[in-house]
Order: structure tokens, then sequence, then C-alpha cells
């Protein structure tokens, strides 16, 4: 902080000074036409200007409130920029020219046609440094619309601001509010669900926030059969976690329990075979919503009893009262609440040892004998393979 | 050691038929079935891949189920066949001797008895396989409708029998694999090779250990003696009716198993939550219109005036009509996500319809 506190000192000072040698600083307009003094330079190496974060040049002109810059293409692109948000930004130590490179008064190239694509144009700038979330940017949904020619899809800037980018911090909430800036209606679902009431009104950092689950960067188009196919082992993550599990009182028996029924089978088995095969079987959101996902015992919930037959109709639509039954929960199933199932298992699980026993004594006493009729030469089993050939 | 060369008639080429068929079902049926029980282990995995993924290995098992009950309504003919017209003995019954047979070639293996049994047509563990095979079969048919038929067993039955059916349906089908390898291979493949399915005959040897009342019976003429020919032929004709009827009647049943619906093999395509209402669009206002497209983000991809961003869809003057149009925003075709009542109500719909016509 103190750093931030003496750099802003000293560019304020800078700027001070230099408006000293300024000689047409006594009008703001004519700032924009005429050449303002040059401050003096170690040797004209670009890299000694703005080492220290010396922006005091620049600011001269683009500290200035309402500067803005009339576009070709209609529209105006904002030139001011706020040395307060800039020096108590995470780039305070970075100098104007460090990313918009080295152009002194009067700008030499050409000026921007639309602000829009100047905003996209900045991705390279920001890429420079950082390679690694410019990497993974390639595959993400917004840097996949930019490249169909979808204008409005994020970019670097538009989560991050420009000139008063922050630091990340630890902050699902803050990371929840930038995303809804365009996705309003997600946001607005979002807000009232079970993992949007949990982060944004009981500040619970446990709860999911969009990143968590979409990703940053890179984000994956979450409606792809692959992503389809994956996405209860994103449930998964949280809600196989015992111990995160623990703290709310629920089970993290529904991924085994899914995955052991018929719709966790078959999804299952698509994402082995093949991830990218489109399946319809349902998969947790199916059944409990995405962004607005309430709690099970929610009346309001998809999967409440009230409920569950709507929502095995968007599948089923031919579904009927009892249909539901077929969907045994989360549960195992118990003498109490599935007497049917818990007796077919019980009956096999008695069955099947009594029968291939049975089969299997027999078996091994037969063999026995052959051994021991074969030991002692005394054979009347035969084992001569030839005469049920019957010649007649 | 006498060797007798002498091969008695056991199967009749009908009779192999039956079995060659329900080897290939069977078989097939286990191939296909088990994979989709351990899901999990790595050589399920390759042998649903190796037969073309998960969708094509239910094809498959439904095949072969059909083939399998085809079968076992053909050998309902045969047996009637045997009952009605030949009228033979019924030899598959099982009975207490059969329980005292397998109780004294137990104690003749352990070398606690002199005498092997002495054993019928059908022996002990013959009839046991029979027994496992029709009582399985059944077993399997109906749970195996319930499964492939889940919306109408619930709407009869109860909801509940689905899952229970699913138990035993796994259950039943490991039993009998299992019991296929212990109890089958042994006796009639690795004990000796019985080639009888086959070829119909059976040596004098394996008579002499396996069905020695038989052979006994045989050689002492006690055999099975035809009626005369008018009478076959009466009972021939009756016959005929009577497999015609029930051959209709039981293809019938098994047309309507395989038709009735196919929920389990592959769902309809996902409904909205909420039904779509009919859109009028006369009380549209374009004015709104391009209100709510700015608010709902429909220009995000579909362009401020809906001049649509490659790769999406232009909407300005849209040809879809209002219907298809509502359907569209509620379902969200390709990438785009389906928007409920309680996102776009339906005068809304109405207003984004009136608008885009309304543009040039």
């Amino acid at each position: 902080m103190r750093r931030r506190i003496v750099a802003f000192l000293m560019g304020a000072g800078l700027v001070l000074i230099y408006m000293s040698f300024s000689p047409a600083q006594s009008s703001a307009e004519d700032i924009v036409f005429e050449h303002p003094a040059i401050p003096a330079q170690d040797g004209g190496d670009g890299d000694d200007i703005n080492v220290t974060g010396d922006n005091s040049y620049c600011l001269l002109c683009h500290s200035r409130e309402n500067f803005v810059l009339e576009l070709e293409g209609g529209g105006q692109l904002d030139l001011h920029v706020s040395p307060d948000a800039l020096a108590n930004s995470v780039h305070y130590e970075l100098g104007c020219v460090d990313c918009h490179g080295e152009d002194a008064f009067p700008h030499v190239g050409e000026p921007p046609t639309d602000a829009r694509l100047y905003s996209i144009a900045t991705t390279t700038i920001c890429t420079t440094c950082h390679e690694e979330q410019g990497e993974s940017l390639v595959d993400g949904v917004h840097a996949r619309g930019l490249a169909n020619g979808n204008l409005r899809a994020a970019v670097c800037t538009d989560c991050h601001g420009a000139h008063d980018v922050q630091e990340i911090e630890d902050e699902p909430q803050l990371a929840a509010q930038v995303c809804g800036t365009c996705h309003t209606t997600v946001f607005a679902e979002y807000e009232q669900s079970v993992h949007g009431q949990a982060l944004l009104v009981n500040n619970d950092t446990n709860a999911p926030t969009c990143i968590d689950c979409h990703g940053v960067h890179g984000i994956n188009t979450p409606t792809t059969a692959q992503a389809r196919n994956r996405s209860p082992e994103l449930c998964a993550k949280c809600h196989a976690d015992e111990d995160l599990m623990e703290e709310y009182g629920i089970t993290t028996n529904v991924f085994n329990s899914y995955l052991s029924d018929f719709h966790g089978t078959t999804v299952a088995m698509f994402e082995q075979a093949d991830s990218n095969v489109a399946t319809n079987k349902a998969v947790c959101y199916d059944c409990h919503g995405v962004h607005n996902i309430t709690p099970a015992d929610d009346s309001k919930s998809q999967v409440a009893k009230e409920n569950l037959l709507t929502t095995c109709q968007q599948c089923h639509p031919n579904a009927t009262t009892d249909f539901p039954d077929a969907w045994v929960g989360h549960f195992e199933p118990t003498a109490e609440d599935n007497p049917l199932i818990f007796g077919v298992n019980w009956f096999y699980r008695l069955l099947i040892p009594t029968v291939l026993g049975g089969f299997a004594v027999l078996v091994a006493s037969d063999i026995f004998s052959k051994g021991r009729r074969a030991r002692s030469g005394q054979s009347h089993a035969h084992t001569d393979e030839g005469g049920d050939n019957g010649d007649e | 050691m006498v060797t007798n060369k002498k091969a008695y008639t056991r199967f009749s080429a009908s009779d192999r038929m039956e079995h060659f068929v329900l080897i290939i079902s069977f078989t097939m049926l286990g191939v296909t079935g088990l994979p989709q029980r351990y899901g999990e282990f790595e050589l399920a995995k390759q042998l649903i891949d190796l037969l073309g993924g998960i969708e094509s290995v239910r094809v498959m098992h439904r095949f072969f189920a059909v083939m399998l009950m085809a079968v076992s309504i053909y050998h309902g003919g045969a047996v009637s066949y045997k009952l009605f017209v030949r009228r033979v003995r019924l030899s598959m019954i099982p009975s207490l001797t059969d329980l005292r047979h397998a109780w004294q070639y137990f104690l003749y293996n352990l070398g606690l008895r002199k005498e092997h049994p002495k054993m019928p047509r059908f022996n002990f563990g013959e009839k046991a396989e029979y027994l496992a095979v029709v009582w399985g079969t059944i077993l399997m048919v109906i749970t195996g409708f319930m499964l492939w038929n889940p919306v109408v067993t619930a709407r009869y039955i109860s909801g509940e029998v689905i899952p229970a059916a699913r138990a035993a349906h796994s259950a039943e089908a490991f039993l009998a694999i299992a019991a296929i390898v212990i109890w089958h291979m042994y006796n009639v493949h690795i004990k000796r090779f019985n080639r009888a399915i086959f070829t119909g005959k059976i040596s004098h040897e394996a008579m002499e250990e396996e069905h020695a009342l038989e052979l006994e019976d045989i050689e002492q003429g006690r055999v099975y003696q035809p009626p005369p020919v008018e009478v076959m032929l009466k009972r021939q004709q009756v016959f005929t009716v009577y497999a015609a009827m029930m051959t209709a009647i039981l293809a019938g049943g098994l047309v309507y198993f395989v038709s009735l619906e196919d929920t389990a093999i592959e769902t309809v395509p996902r409904q909205s939550f909420e039904q779509i209402n009919d859109i009028d669009v006369t009380k549209g206002n374009a004015t709104l219109g391009e209100i709510v497209w700015l608010e709902q983000n429909c220009h995000s991809c579909h362009g401020e005036t809906g001049e649509g961003v490659y790769p999406v869809l232009p909407l300005a003057q849209t040809t879809s009509d209002p219907q298809a149009f509502a359907i569209a925003i509620r379902r969200g075709p390709a990438d785009m996500p389906g928007y409920p009542v309680n996102q776009i109500s339906d005068e809304e719909i109405a207003h984004l319809y009136v608008w885009l016509q309304s543009l040039d």
C-alpha cells in the first residue's frame, strides 16, 4: 500500500513539475491541439521512459475528465484515465507505454475506428505478459465467440477492467457479479438458487460461483454432449467430498447411487465409450435444475415429491402418477421404503449361493471320483470320446 | 471292457434346432447384457466399444431377447405336440426320485456307495437345467418387459416394480450364466464331450452311465408306440388349429412387447418444462419487441438488428411461423439455451416476433 502511495505521490509530483514547464496549461482545450513539452529523456531509450511507472507525460492529457475521441465509425472512445485508478491498480508499477507502446504526442498511429474493436485488440497486450491465461483463453467460449464474429464476447478488459485492474483475490461473490454483468438472466436465476443464496447472502465461500463449474479463461461450451456427459463429475467434485458435505449434512452417496441407477449407468457408459456421443439420459441438472437449483427438500425443487412427475415428464412425456416410484432416489433400498427391491435382493442373495454351491459340490465330487478311480486303476468312468459318434 | 458301438437317438432335428437358437440367443444376451451390468470394469468397456457403443449393445440385447422369446414360443408348441399329439411320457417333470439320484450320485462319487444311480431319460442334472431355463426365461421375459416398457408398467402396476425388475433381471442373469459355466459346461463338455445335441445320437456307454433306466427300457422293448395313423392324423388336425391360434396370440404378444414403447432405448427429445402456449401475434408490439430483444441479450448472438452473426441464425423477418418461433425460444435449438416462461412471457415472444418482422 505504501508503495502505491509513494508511486502515486511521485507521479502526481512529476505531473505538477511537467505542468509547470508547459506553456499552454492555462486552457484545457488548448492542450488537445498543442504539443505538450516533451520531457527530458536520458538517452531516448524507450525502456528507460516508464520503468519507474512515470506516466506523468501521458497523463498530462489523459487525466482530463470528459476526454473522448469521436470515432470515424461513430461513437466515442473514452481517452480519460484516472490517475487514482491507475495508481491503485495492480499494475501501478507499469508505465503507459508498457502496454500501449511508446507513442509520444502527436500520436502517429491511425486512431481506432471502433471502441469495441479497440477493446478487443487490447487482448494481445494483456497476453504478452499473461501468456498462460492467453493460451487457455483460446479454447474458451468467449474467444470462440469473437472468432465467429460475435464482437460482444467478453475480452480481458470486460471482466478485469483496464486501467483499474485489481489483483485477483479469492472473492467468489465478485466473480459471480462480474459474469452477471453480461449474463443477466443466468445470474438472476443463480442469485435465487441454493448456491447463489449461500454465496451471495450467507457469504459461504464453499458454495460454487460461476467459475467453479464453468472454468475461468478456457470456459467450455456447456451445451456440448461432452459437457453434458461429464457434468455429473463436476457436481461430484463437491457432492462426493465427504468432509465438505458433512458440514451441510448432505450425503455423499448421491454420486454412487446415481451411477448404479438407470440414468447414471448409461451416462457413465457414454462417457467411457465416446464422450462426444450425445445422450439425453438424465444427468444431475436435468432433475435438479442448473442455475436455479434448489435444495431437494424445498417444495419448489424440481425433485420435490409434488413436482417429480413433471420433472420425469420432461423426458418421459407419457409418464403417469406411479412412474416416479421407479426412481429409488439416491437411497439404498431398505425393507421399509423399498420392500420389493429389498426382497428381490435377498431372494437372490440366498438362491445364487444355494444353486451354484450345490452344482459346484456335485461337480467337485465327480472330479474327485474320477481322480480316485484313475489312481486305483479300476476305471468305471470312461472318458472315451469316440463312443457317441454313432456310426449306424 | 466291452465296447458297445451302438448309438441311440436322443434328440430330433427340431430339438437340435431349438438348442442351436438357444445357444446363440443365450450367449449373445450374456455378451450384450453382462457389460451393461458390470459397466465399471475395463473389459466391459472394451466389449461395449467393440460392439459399437452402448446404444448399439442395447439394440442387440433386445434383438437376441426377441430371438429367445421366439424360440420359447416354438418350444411351447413342440412340447404341446409331444403332449397332445404323440402323447409321450412327460420325462422332464422333476420328482423326489431325482433328489434321491442326486444324493446317490454324490455318495457314489465320494466312494460311499458302490452303485452309480440308474437314471431315466432325463436325469436329475438335466431336469435341474431344464427347470432353470424355463424359470429363468419366464422371469427374464417378465422383468425384461418391465425394463423395456417402464412407462406402461408404471401405469398398470406400480413404479416400484421397475427397479425391482432390474435387480431380478440382473441377478437372474448372473445365476443363469454361472450355472451354465459350472454345471452345463462340466457335464456335457468336460466330463464327457456329449455331442448328442448336435448329432442327435448318444453312445451306449453314455447311456449306461447317465440314462441306465432308459437303456433298460429300450433293451427290454418298453419303448414309445405311436398310435394308429388315423388317430394321429385326427390329433394333428386339432393340434394344427390350436397351434395356429396359440402362435398368433403369442406372436401378437411378442410384437406388442417389442413395439409398445422405446423409453429405455432412446428417450424422446427433451421437452421444455412448461407447456408451449399459442402465441397471439396480433397483440405484439414492435417497440416493446426491441426492448425485449436487448434485455434478454438476444442481440449478443443474433445481432442488434437481428442480422445474425455467423454461425448464428439471422432472425430479421424470420420465415418461421409464430408457433415454431416460440418453440425455438422455449426449447433452445443447437447451442442456444431454452427460455422458459418465467424468463420470456408469451406476450414478450409476440413482441419479439412482431419487431423482427418489422425490420428490413
